[in-house]
């Protein structure tokens, strides 16, 4: 099944072919942009018959989200956490 | 891999992405991204590049120009000046607002009137816009920052402008970006292979390692190569042109990217719904 999904790029189609890809029910996903001036990404999914290619898309979004979540955390942590070198004042260069 | 699982992490770990701040200053930030895919570290990269909104200067209504310069070209001069986007969450975009051109709901208003009445030169900078909203202020970077250069004028020039500032993405126009630029690296010594030096005799003469080959191990240049290898640790480093700090730029990239996937999984959700209920559309 192929979605394709509007105002979307590389950005997000990269990272969801990845996340898709690693589910071990997929055979085969990938993405491309037809046409460099139409603002439109395609992604290909095609699954075992254990499951369907749009609860694969779910559960890939679902998981790319969960992903971000922790790098977001992550992040949020160690700026609090404050444990590098801090000049605020500092001017470029 | 277990779908119920701890579904990140690269090459079959668990343990899922972690990152390292290295540096953290008024206008930069470097910070190690490890145990997560190239394609990930890349679509972060992009989205604080051209995708987390800032506010920038997006109409100008020209009153009075008698200065060198033609109204387009310091139109667009003013476009590029950084404006402090500290709370662009309380702006809207004007897409989404209930108004028909522009309100202070989905703009800010900024004036500029200078006049040169002396016998030398006059220089308008950005320092000579006034804002209808304190929040929104050109950036100056300390006290001894004069602003940044518009034009400049000579006896008997005038300027008189009226500026709508708006919320905006660098994916529409590079003004609303919130960064100069993004440095990003991966595998410093290039034991992947992604990149081909172009040589004249000694690749490692011609092409000395960057500052963040310290951070790894040095490889044995017998070792046989591992094509398996997959890249996992990133170093990142963002500088800013002053509209947003550093650590925000990267916690707002993250949360447009949160943003962005929940809406397509909103959209997967309606668009199952409505299939459902007619019959009519795609089919598997
Ligand atoms: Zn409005």
């Amino acid at each position: 099944m192929t979605f394709s999904l509007k105002d979307e790029d590389h950005t997000l189609g990269n990272a969801l072919r990845y996340m898709i890809m690693k589910n071990p029910e997929v055979d085969y996903c990938g993405y491309s942009i037809p046409h460099p001036s139409e603002a439109k990404m395609n992604i290909r999914v095609q699954t075992t018959d254990r499951t369907s290619a749009i609860e694969v898309m779910d559960k890939g979004l679902q998981d790319l989200i969960d992903l971000c979540t922790v790098v977001v955390d992550a992040f949020k942590a160690e700026v609090s956490n404050g444990d590098f070198e801090y000049d605020e004042d500092a001017v470029w260069p | 891999m277990d779908l119920s699982g701890a579904p990140y992490g690269s090459l079959g770990t668990l343990s899922g992405p972690s990152i390292t701040i290295q540096e953290l200053k008024k206008d930069r930030i470097s910070f190690i991204l490890t145990e997560t895919d190239l394609s990930v570290a890349n679509s972060l990269r992009r989205v604080m590049i051209a995708e987390v909104p800032t506010i920038a200067i997006d109409m100008v209504e020209i009153e009075t120009n008698t200065t060198v310069l033609a109204d387009e070209f310091i139109a667009h001069r003013l476009g590029m000046i950084p404006i402090d986007s500290t709370d662009v969450e309380r702006i809207k975009y004007t897409r989404d607002c209930t108004c028909s051109q522009y309100c202070s709901e989905c703009s800010v208003e900024l004036t500029l009137h200078v006049k040169c009445t002396e016998d030398r030169t006059k220089i308008v900078t950005s320092k000579d816009l006034v804002s209808n909203n304190p929040q929104f202020q050109p950036v100056v970077e300390d006290k001894n920052d004069q602003g940044i250069l518009i034009v400049k004028l000579r006896k008997g020039h005038e300027l008189k402008l009226k500026c709508i500032a708006k919320k905006g993405v660098a994916k529409e126009h590079a003004k609303w970006s919130p960064v100069s630029g993004v440095a990003f690296e991966y595998d410093p010594y290039n034991k992947l292979r992604h990149t081909h030096y172009w040589i004249e005799e000694d690749a490692g003469k011609e092409w000395p390692v960057s500052g963040n080959a310290k951070l790894e191990a040095e490889p044995n240049p017998d070792a046989p190569f591992d094509y398996n290898a997959k890249p996992d640790r990133f170093y990142i480093e963002t500088e800013t042109v002053g509209s947003l700090k550093p650590e925000d730029v990267v916690s707002m990239g993250m949360k447009t990217l949160l943003d962005k996937l929940g809406y397509v999984q909103m959209q997967l959700k309606e668009e199952l719904a409505s299939h459902q209920q007619d019959q009519t559309g795609w089919s598997y």
